[in-house]
């Protein structure tokens, strides 16, 4: 779930605002440069955000019974890189803002940082350690997409201990305080979306792996080999 | 499963007429004024005006306006009680220390700074709320282009947007196709099932992106689509609503200046 509005003091909408618009720059300048070169990524950007947004707006057979959704940022991280994928991501905040009142505008820049910064950061860099190592190409994305929403969620929580520290113990222990409330709800979500989304992965695999080698996700090679397995 | 879309409302809404200029400056000016508050009752009282636009002038329906507030209010809700158990004050009501770094309390002052973030939180969806409700996104592309937005990134947004309408038909007919055939019954099944659904998703985003491609070409795209803006003119009533809107906000902002509960 992502920080709504009016629960960060501005000061701190501030500082995450100022965080997330380098790396924002970062992506636009590099999003120019894969366009100029291909023309043809723009529409495929364009409906990896729009399945980032379905995604996020489908609610996910969850154990807790909460209402949790996907983050999907974690599949949009591998196909593009994450600098792209915070442009992506902030443009679908503020679509999920806007139609679905999830999220805000002044916190718009926190929720950029958690889910469209951090999260496909480490994303991308489990996928990029594991992907010419020998492990099974299903794990990898698991591994990536897991922890990426997992790392969202560490994020928003230190966001949120960092705006509302404990008068015992100060940042440490309400971070611990906000990390156990997502902890419950969040670390089961976070297994199943790598779950379901390693899944999506073979299904892609099996009908149309070209997509994966064209975008040189992984080699012809390694999905031959996992064809194999699927 | 589905969670009905605000731009849906927003398209038929009393306001779509008004100037995009006057509703976006009054909600992002409430949002500003709601974060520059340091009392409970100015939030709750722009909360009151914006509500009351939204019900009234725009004609939104009540239950669904309710609908779309109470889901987020119920997160505030969660995180405002672990603010009022961590911060901690003078007057203690109740405390318990169950680790040696971690206290608990509820005291007078973490129950005022817990309700005043959360008129906080009420005050900010509200004007959320308003512009999400009054504003369709299609008007919002313009500002964007007016306030020069870097052209593909405004069309890399209005192509995300067709593809939300166009894939979330596309789901919702595979997911009741599910339904029908007992996909969901299980927990197993429905993960299974539900990965299916995405992986779907995936393959159909990607031939519509594909499609997309051949359609732009066909009709000589060149990295910039064609936007009509409606001109929607600044009229005198709604600009002095707005005026009478911000000074009343911002007296109530002086006003309740450090005002809190107990």
């Amino acid at each position: 779930m992502h920080i709504m509005e009016g629960f960060l003091p501005w000061q701190w909408c501030v500082v995450w605002w100022l965080i997330a618009l380098p790396c924002l720059m970062l992506g636009i300048w590099q999003l120019r440069k894969v366009i100029n070169a291909d023309r043809e990524a723009l529409p495929l950007l364009g409906v990896t955000g729009g399945f980032i947004f379905v995604l996020s707006s489908l609610k996910l057979p969850s154990v807790t019974g909460s209402c949790s959704h996907p983050t999907g940022t974690g599949l949009s991280a591998i196909c593009f890189g994450p600098w792209i994928t915070s442009v992506i991501c902030a443009i679908v905040l503020l679509f999920q803002s806007l139609f679905l009142a999830h999220g805000g505008l002044s916190v718009l820049g926190a929720n950029i940082v958690s889910m469209g910064i951090v999260g496909p950061l480490v994303g991308y860099a489990v996928y990029r350690l594991l992907k010419d190592t020998s492990v099974n190409i299903f794990l990898t994305v698991f591994l990536a997409t897991a922890l990426a929403d997992m790392f969202t969620y560490v994020t928003t929580s230190l966001e949120l201990a960092l705006a509302y520290p404990a008068e015992v113990g100060g940042f440490a222990s309400s971070f611990v305080m906000f990390m156990a409330i997502f902890a419950v709800t969040q670390l089961p979500l976070a297994i199943v979306e790598g779950i379901v989304l390693a899944l999506v992965f073979k299904y892609i695999v099996a009908l149309k792996p070209d997509i994966l080698i064209r975008m040189k996700i992984f080699s012809e090679a390694q999905i031959t080999a996992a064809r194999g397995e699927a | 499963m589905f969670e009905e879309l605000l731009e849906d409302v927003a398209q038929r809404n009393g306001l779509r007429e008004t100037s995009t200029w006057l509703k976006l400056a009054a909600g992002l000016s409430a949002i500003v004024l709601c974060l520059l508050s340091t009392g409970y009752a100015a939030p709750l009282f722009i909360a009151l005006l914006l509500s009351a636009a939204v019900l009234v002038l725009a004609r939104i329906d009540l239950r669904t306006y309710a609908e779309f507030f109470l889901v987020p209010l119920w997160f505030a809700l969660m995180s405002v009680a672990v603010i009022v158990l961590i911060s901690g004050g003078e007057h203690v009501f109740w405390s318990w220390d169950p680790l040696p770094f971690l206290s608990l309390s509820i005291t007078r002052e973490s129950i005022n700074y817990g309700f005043f973030v959360l008129c906080r939180v009420i005050g900010g969806m509200s004007a959320l709320l308003f512009i999400a409700l009054t504003t369709p996104m299609t008007d919002l592309f313009v500002v964007m282009r007016k306030v020069r937005v870097p052209d593909f990134v405004i069309d890399l947004a209005m192509i995300i947007y067709r593809t939300i309408f166009f894939l979330l038909d596309q789901v919702r007919q595979v997911y009741h196709a599910q339904v029908m055939r007992l996909g969901y019954s299980g927990w197993k099944e429905s993960v299974h099932t539900f990965s299916m659904l995405c992986g779907s998703a995936f393959i159909a985003s990607w031939d519509a992106g594909d499609d997309l491609v051949r359609a732009m070409d066909a009709r000589c795209y060149d990295g910039k689509f064609a936007l009509l803006g409606e001109n929607r003119p600044v009229e005198l009533r709604p600009l002095c609503a707005l005026a009478l809107f911000l000074v009343a906000a911002s007296v109530a902002v002086v006003a309740s200046q450090g005002m809190t509960l107990l």
